[in-house]
């Protein structure tokens, strides 16, 4: 349980991670979850060596060896203008692991900010600022971020702005709940009669001790996040060719489907094998903590 | 309910719940009807008078009748439809219908003079998309009274604003859209606030065809039903259903599988396929239009001739055409459309990168150029732009490729904001060698302000007024021996002027359909008759 | 609580219905304004000349300042007026009628499939609980949440269309059927058993079954889980306990106590799970060529058609917040912990 592991002296927030450690500890020991964090290493490693691991350019096309079947030379196929899969594909790890850290880098910051301040100040602010929450958080993600994309123009960077505006309102709703518990805490109100600002007992008392169960939440986000930019890049709404992402890659394969299967194939797969890795991971988590305080969203 | 029945749909419903399905043998399509697979992403109307796109041309030719019909072997005849015979005045001012005896539209209503001259007056005063066809020639809204005449209720008499050949007004009306004609008794009671039934029209139909429209759901289907009012032979096929399938494996599969007649739009890969398919049949036809490369003259360097003429040796006519347009495109490098009078035989000319180098030198670029090229990412643009790289740069002229949606290509050549661009058009859906030209060579006014973004010519920032006046002249000839010169000698002159626009290949159309078909013959100008398909098994 | 203060609350509640909602509307009207796709373009086509294309940008009313567009977009969603499509010439709303019943139906099929898997298999889970049976339930169904259901879509479609020939392709059913019927609910399979076309209610299951599945897969993970933990929740009881002792059997006490309880909570969230479809929706049905709210929504995205893509997205909104609001008054109504 959460609450058993947080740290008696709070007084020193930042003490407030050491529960991170123990809870990758307890991860370890549970096979899924060990499959789940084997996936990911692989996942960031192919990122980190793509050059390496790649056996073709990712771009370079070869109008004489269109749609080759998988073989020694192109392990994966090639697809319609003759470009080497494999090689797509573990370029493409970058782009799907990019997606995943600009999101969470948007979203902590944004859904930290509202839920502090929501939490801290209470009254006609958290009002207002819980409603425009609902108001987000009344769309599925993936409606909510095709719409934004119609509106900002299709293309990757549209995407990921598209799929964190829609999934910050999850954070800020836990970052609030945390928050309200914390407030009255003495060692803030230590901090208030020392004169500090609220400004700096947010950013100094009261945002530290929400880390962890907001990254956890950003951890159980993933697995969304790498779906609906998938299924945007798919609609022809994310990622634009000839970029390497996987929904796109999908999209384009599709139109050689039947006589060509391994170019949807092997870019399903991919997608398929991330996201269960972290939905592995998150059940992982959940059961490390209190279910009912994770399974809200 | 019988018992066996019953049995059978316990069954159903019990496999349904578990997540399975008992395997059943899909039947083919039934005798009767004709189901139809194509993409309706751009229908967004069935009004005759506001359609766009050749999807419906294709739906609308089964539903509307005109007072003539375009060949759809001959591209430089036309056949009667509405009217039975017609007649020019001799002073070539003036045409004369006689309307066929007893045609009747779908509601029941007789189709008198009167309702052919209310469609086209009809189609000037919304002035919608089709409206420009009879624009081109001088016709409008005001002078639209004057224009059509209906002094009994069997003929109908034309008068021409301007002097017009008066062959290329009447297969102007044998087009569908500006020449479909429609019941305005009926019309007329549907209307709503003096739209002349546009909003009405636009999702019911009011014609004389063999088939009426029952239901249109947009990006999903139309489906025509057997017209029994119709005047001509009637159809075997009960109903035609069209449906919204706008993914080319997806068309491939239910061909396959027996649940499509016709697949309209395939993708040269599944083309190739169903080539070798037991049981399918492909038709290739000419179409409206050609592939091009276009340059933009608002770009300093392309009005260089010399240029544009270098340009010219650096396209691969025969590999582009072998390798990425089968089913797409056919070689072709004159801007008429094959088949059509006065067309010349190609001047032959092929990928000569040596010639092109000694052009470039002599127009100042020893070097070469840099350039960007704009193709749409669709099929089959994106590799052509791929291929014109290619081609290009064995000339020195470096390339560099956008693509994008058609707001991102056509959008900018509409803007005159482009170097180079691989495109579809230039006219043609009038069998007439003028409707090419003017959709890519006649532009009066190549001032910014004028936006004239209809004509090619414009988009390319070309205008040449000796041109201009040859195209007038010609349109306006009566005479075919006198007008075959003319055609010949202004598409000699676009030859020495080098126009910015090359055509590299002429657009055709590649159906495929289940070869128990009997009767399907694919018309050019996208006006293709179901009615008289059959089906034998 | 008393009956006052419980009317107040929901007094306080339906004023923060409406100030959500207006937010929706200025998101709503805020994505639709920013599109860049041109309508107008859309609707006169590529050759047509400028005059045509100033004639209809105007009659649109695109040539007015955007606050005035703000306000007479407001006036008519009051009004009940969503505008008219501007591809299809029709009020949007009857455009959104005319396709929802294919979703509904779709969905309701999945919702079905959904429950109908994911309940039993949640208090499997939970009686089960750290024994194989419960480790490969969750394996189970965290594939299924993972999957990217276009993708699974289309390599079923492959396999159980293209080679196999047990279901029907594209469609709701195969097209020579379409109009057959004559629609009473717009649900092809009620209407079809109506009219007793039993040929016609074959092909409808025929292409219902295999997006319904997939559907189903993908929300019964959602709905395994959460049985599952309210499950051990109530089974970590003391009553639970205490019953039996008192003798009842193993499964008396699951299924007549600790399942009863657990009812309400699994109503909203089957409820919620239901709306969430609606994203699965978009697309499956792109996948399967269903002419439904999805495949509505995505066409009308991609050429730019304003007034239906933001009364498209309004909808969605409400409904979500509705299903919400069902699951509070749920709770406040049958919850004893609450009341």
């Amino acid at each position: 349980m959460m609450t058993d592991d947080l740290p008696k002296a709070r007084s020193v927030p930042f003490a407030a991670l050491a529960p991170l450690g123990r809870i990758l500890r307890f991860l370890m020991r549970q096979p899924t979850s060990v499959f789940g964090l084997a996936v990911i290493a692989l996942l960031v490693l192919a990122a980190i060596a793509a050059p390496l691991l790649a056996t073709h350019a990712p771009y370079a096309q070869d109008l004489s060896n269109t749609l080759a079947p998988p073989s020694a030379q192109n392990w994966f196929g090639t697809d319609e203008l003759g470009r080497d899969i494999w090689s797509r594909l573990v370029w493409g790890s970058r782009i799907t692991l990019s997606i995943i850290a600009l999101v969470t880098i948007v979203v902590g910051p944004i859904g930290l900010a509202v839920g502090t301040v929501a939490g801290y100040y209470g009254g006609r602010i958290d009002t207002v600022m819980m409603r425009i929450t609902d108001i987000f958080l009344s769309f599925p993600s993936l409606i909510l971020s095709l719409a934004f994309v119609a509106a900002l123009g299709p293309n990757l960077r549209n995407a990921i702005i598209a799929i964190a505006l829609t999934s910050w309102p999850p954070v800020a709703r836990l970052a609030r709940a945390e928050t309200m518990t914390f407030r009255n805490e003495d060692y803030v109100s230590a901090a208030r009669l020392q004169g500090a600002s609220d400004l700096r007992i947010i950013c100094k008392s009261i945002v530290p001790m929400c880390l962890p169960s907001v990254m956890i939440r950003l951890t159980l986000n993933m697995a969304t996040v790498i779906l609906t930019a998938a299924g945007l890049g798919f609609l022809g709404l994310g990622a634009q060719p000839p970029l390497p992402e996987w929904g796109a890659m999908i999209a384009t394969g599709r139109r050689y489907m039947i006589d060509s299967w391994w170019l949807v194939t092997f870019p399903g797969v991919a997608i398929l094998c991330v996201s269960l890795a972290f939905n592995l991971i998150g059940d992982g988590l959940r059961d490390a903590l209190d279910p009912k305080q994770m399974n809200r969203r | 309910m019988t018992g066996p029945t019953r049995l059978r749909l316990i069954a159903t419903v019990s496999a349904a719940a578990l997540g399975l399905s008992a395997p059943v043998v899909l039947a083919e399509t039934p005798d009767d009807q004709l189901v139809v697979g194509f993409s309706m992403t751009n229908i967004l109307t069935l009004d005759p008078a506001a359609i766009t796109g050749k999807e419906t041309v294709q739906v609308l030719a089964n539903v509307y009748d005109g007072l003539v019909q375009l060949d759809p072997v001959n591209r430089t005849e036309v056949q009667p439809d509405l009217a039975e015979s017609w007649e020019v005045a001799p002073d070539a001012m003036s045409i004369t219908f006689t309307l066929r005896d007893g045609a009747e539209f779908a509601s029941g209503n007789p189709v008198r003079a009167e309702d052919v001259v209310w469609s086209f007056r009809r189609l000037l005063t919304l002035n919608l998309a089709q409206a420009s066809f009879l624009k081109t020639y001088g016709f409008t809204a005001e002078g639209a009274e004057q224009a059509f005449a209906a002094p009994d209720d069997r003929t109908v008499v034309v008068t021409l604003p301007q002097k017009i050949n008066p062959q290329l007004i009447i297969a102007t009306l044998g087009i569908v859209g500006p020449g479909s004609i429609i019941d305005s008794v009926l019309v007329t009671e549907n209307e709503v606030d003096g739209d002349l039934g546009a909003a009405w029209l636009a999702q019911n139909s009011a014609g004389s065809a063999a088939f009426t429209l029952q239901q249109w759901q947009s990006n999903n289907l139309a489906l025509l039903t057997r017209n029994d009012n119709f005047w001509g032979e009637p159809s075997t096929m009960r109903r035609i259903i069209w449906r919204h399938i706008p993914e080319s494996q997806s068309q491939r599969l239910q061909l396959d599988q027996h649940d499509l007649d016709i697949a309209f739009q395939l993708a040269p890969a599944d083309l190739a396929a169903l080539e070798t398919t037991e049981g399918v049949q492909i038709q290739t036809t000419p179409s409206a239009g050609f592939y091009y490369l276009a340059m933009s003259m608002a770009d300093e360097r392309f009005q260089n001739p010399k240029l544009r003429e270098a340009i010219r040796y650096l396209i691969d006519y025969q590999g582009v055409n072998n390798a990425i347009l089968p089913y797409f495109g056919e070689m072709h490098q004159r801007p008429i459309s094959g088949g059509f009078f006065g067309l010349l035989d190609d001047p032959g000319y092929t990928l000569d990168p040596e010639k092109a180098k000694a052009l470039l030198a002599e127009a100042g670029y020893p070097d070469g150029i840099d350039v960007t090229l704009r193709a749409l990412s669709d099929d089959p643009f994106l590799n052509l732009a791929t291929a014109m790289q290619g081609s290009l740069a064995q000339g020195g002229v470096r390339a560099e490729v956008i693509t994008g949606s058609g707001e991102q290509i056509y959008g900018a050549m509409r803007e005159r904001n482009f170097e180079m661009i691989v495109g579809r058009g230039g006219g043609g859906q009038l069998p007439d060698p003028d409707s090419n030209m003017r959709a890519l060579i006649y532009n009066p006014d190549n001032s910014d302000e004028a936006r004239l973004t209809n004509f090619q010519g414009w988009r390319t920032s070309f205008s040449d007024p000796k041109l201009n006046q040859m195209i007038d002249a010609a349109a306006a000839e009566a005479d075919d021996e006198v007008r075959r010169q003319l055609y010949a000698d202004i598409q000699n002159r676009i030859e020495e002027v080098v126009a910015p626009i090359i055509p590299f290949s002429e657009v055709v159309t590649s159906v495929a359909y289940r070869d128990d078909l009997n009767g399907f013959v694919l018309n050019p100008s996208w006006s293709t008759d179901l009615a008289t398909v059959t089906k034998t098994r | 609580m008393s009956p006052t203060s419980r009317m107040t609350g929901f007094a306080r509640q339906l004023g923060t219905i409406a100030i959500t909602l207006l937010g929706l509307l200025v998101l709503t009207f805020a994505i639709g304004r920013l599109m860049p796709a041109d309508p107008v373009r859309a609707i006169v086509g590529e050759e047509a000349t400028q005059d045509t294309y100033m004639q209809v940008y105007t009659q649109l009313g695109f040539d007015r300042p955007l606050p005035v567009q703000f306000l007479m977009y407001l006036r008519d969603v009051l009004t009940g007026d969503f505008g008219t499509s501007i591809r299809t010439g029709q009020p949007v709303i009857n455009d959104i009628m005319a396709v929802m019943p294919a979703t509904l139906e779709l969905a309701t099929l999945a919702i079905l499939i959904g429950a109908g898997l994911g309940i039993p298999l949640g208090v499997l889970a939970a009686v089960k609980k750290d024994r194989w049976p419960d480790h490969v339930i969750r394996i189970f169904s965290l594939m299924g949440h993972s999957m990217p259901i276009f993708w699974t879509g289309m390599i079923a479609l492959l396999i159980f269309y293209a080679a196999l020939g047990w279901v029907g392709g594209g469609g709701r059913i195969s097209d020579y059927y379409i109009g057959l019927v004559p629609p009473v609910t717009n649900f092809i399979v009620i209407d079809a058993m109506l009219a007793r076309e039993w040929d016609v209610v074959r092909s409808a299951l025929n292409h219902l079954i295999l997006p319904a599945s997939l559907l189903g897969y993908s929300s019964s993970a959602y709905i395994t889980r959460m049985t599952r933990s309210f499950m051990l929740d109530q089974i970590n009881q003391e009553y639970i306990t205490t019953a039996r002792v008192k003798g009842l059997s193993r499964r008396q006490t699951i299924w007549r106590h600790a399942f009863l309880n657990i009812r309400v909570q699994l109503v909203t969230i089957v409820a919620l799970a239901y709306g969430a479809l609606l994203e699965g929706a978009v697309l499956i049905e792109t996948v399967f060529s269903w002419p439904g709210f999805g495949q509505y929504l995505t066409s009308n995205l991609m050429t730019g058609d304003m007034n239906a893509v933001m009364t498209c997205v309004l909808l969605v909104g409400v409904i979500f917040i509705a299903l919400n609001l069902l699951s509070d008054v749920l709770y406040r109504v049958f919850d004893p912990r609450t009341r």
